[in-house]
């Protein structure tokens, strides 16, 4: 009894002493120690190669990526933002309306199921070529590439997500007189929004892939097209500098997106259900 | 409607639509613009008596399993490793995501330099898009492992190793299979992405290693047949169609108690 209230209502930092702190504080600092393993890693390595283009040396590399800061870096974040703000924009809305509509109507459903069925397997990568045809080289074949990327998972979860909903709670709001708007903005919405959130959460990890794709053959600007053009110029530290902002840009979204979920929907476990 | 109209609505819907289709890029006289059906079949009908499509499949295929299985082969230790151990765990899972972060086809230049444009860099995008959801997954399945059966094998006196082959592997056989499945799927996407991007960009040197996604990029820039391109997507489709099938019964029949 004492020992759930003292973990509960206690701090944990406060309940468990100045030892426990400690341990904490070096738990933080194994992952230092790793980072600085890995980096002592490249760097041995970069020494035993001694080839600034084939393997940059990792402070090379962080010198590159704060000079690029000043220069080219945050345009191209920019621009990479943009695709995926409009892609995966549109992409979302469409796919939760149709959800809607598939929803309430079961003709629709039927109707689009099974082009749906045909259309998601072919990856947005296998797109590519087609996209470039349609659109030529530019924002639109990212933009596409991210919009197909989200629309059917989004649908799909949506779907599950409100096919989801306790009928118990549909019909109880009927029988108290909610009119069937309301039953959509205060049954049905609210129900389906774990599943739906977490559905966003892994599209945007697809949409991320596909937009660094879509960039590096079809765009001309963005992260993607960013680092090729550097690779013309074999400024391999540029290359390694734009990569790694690739990833620690992917991480921190998802990070956020993974917060987001936690915070807007703390009440339910159904986070896990998602399909990719 | 009743249920089993609805049930079969999609055919004809289907069927009216591609004939629809058809027929509008017939009227429309630009049959060399836009893809239709009857020319993908023919673009089928040419690539597959030829051998180019076979040849080019087969290519991309070979190269995806022997990432996947080098993924495997170096996500599965390092897995076990992370989960088992925790301090393992922590020093490395923040590198591990922030590494995972990076969508593979980002290291295209990188790989191009280290391995050359014949097939090994595609391979090495391959491995590097296969490993992750290999690790993660191993991680996870070893989490999901009921302690109390360790620890009651530990009473009774198994030795670690015996722990590790009667209680860890098997009961983390399950998660890690899906990890597998989730894998192969990310490789094959990863391997058309890399193909397209080596194709696209180094046009130059030769075709050494053809797959898919370099027959894409000669379809589009050479030849500029559209009925091919729509004939490749569909290609593409129905393999991670298939991806997903054999991998989900090779999971039903290897741990058929889940």
């Amino acid at each position: 009894m004492s020992d759930s209230l003292r973990t509960t209502v206690l701090p944990r930092r406060v309940a468990a002493g100045a030892g426990a702190y400690w341990r904490r504080y070096l738990r933080r600092c194994e992952f230092v120690v790793a980072l600085a393993a890995l980096a002592g890693l490249w760097h041995a390595v970069s020494v035993a190669v001694n080839n600034r283009t084939l393997v940059p040396p990792p402070l090379v590399v962080l010198d590159a990526w704060f000079h690029l800061w000043g220069d080219e870096l945050p345009g191209d974040i920019v621009a990479s933002l943009v695709h995926l703000g409009i892609g995966y924009g549109a992409g979302v809305a469409t796919g939760l309306l149709l959800a809607l509509v598939a929803a309430r109507f079961r003709v629709v459903e039927a109707v689009i199921d099974p082009f749906i069925e045909v259309l998601r397997p072919i990856g947005a990568i296998a797109w590519i070529p087609i996209a470039i045809l349609m659109f030529g080289i530019g924002r639109g074949v990212p933009v596409f590439l991210i919009f197909y990327a989200a629309i059917f998972p989004v649908f799909i979860n949506t779907l599950a997500g409100i096919k989801k909903v306790d009928s118990k709670l549909l019909q109880a709001a009927e029988m108290l007189g909610a009119s069937r708007r309301m039953i959509v903005t205060h049954v049905v919405m609210p129900a389906s929004l774990p599943l739906v959130l977490a559905g966003a959460r892994l599209i945007l990890g697809v949409a991320w892939m596909a937009m660094v794709a879509a960039e590096l053959t079809g765009a001309n600007s963005g992260l993607g097209w960013r680092i090729f053009w550097y690779q013309e110029f074999f400024a391999m530290d540029k290359v390694m500098a734009v990569i790694l902002t690739v990833g620690l840009l992917g991480y921190v979204f998802d990070t956020l997106l993974r917060w987001m979920q936690a915070r807007i929907t703390r009440w339910s476990a159904d986070g896990s259900e998602a399909e990719q | 409607m009743s249920e089993t109209q609805l049930r079969w609505l999609p055919l004809p819907v289907f069927g009216s639509v591609l004939l629809l289709w058809e027929l509008a890029v017939r009227q429309s006289g630009q049959l060399s613009l836009y893809p239709y059906p009857g020319g993908v079949v023919e673009a089928a009908i040419r690539t597959v008596g030829d051998g180019s499509l076979l040849a080019a499949t087969s290519g991309s295929l070979y190269r995806v399993l022997l990432g996947f299985v080098i993924g495997g082969l170096l996500g599965i230790p390092l897995g076990l490793l992370m989960g088992l151990l925790r301090p393992v765990n922590r020093a490395l899972s923040p590198i591990v995501d922030s590494l995972r972060s990076i969508a593979p086809i980002a290291w295209i230049p990188m790989a191009l330099l280290w391995l050359g444009i014949r097939g090994n860099a595609a391979l090495f995008i391959v491995s590097y898009a296969a490993f992750f959801p290999f690790v993660v997954n191993t991680v996870q399945a070893v989490r999901l492992i009921d302690r109390t059966l360790i620890n009651a094998a530990r009473a009774l006196g198994a030795s670690r190793m015996l722990v590790l082959r009667a209680i860890i592997l098997p009961s983390s056989l399950p998660v890690i299979l899906t990890g597998a499945r989730i894998s192969l799927a990310f490789a094959w996407g990863s391997i058309i992405a890399a193909e397209l991007a080596m194709g696209i960009k180094v046009t130059a040197g030769g075709s050494g290693a053809v797959g898919l996604g370099q027959l894409m990029v000669s379809t589009l820039y050479i030849r500029r047949d559209v009925n091919g391109l729509v004939l490749y997507m569909i290609v593409i489709g129905l393999i991670s169609l298939m991806i997903d099938l054999v991998m989900r019964r090779l999971q039903r029949n290897l741990t058929p108690w889940r």
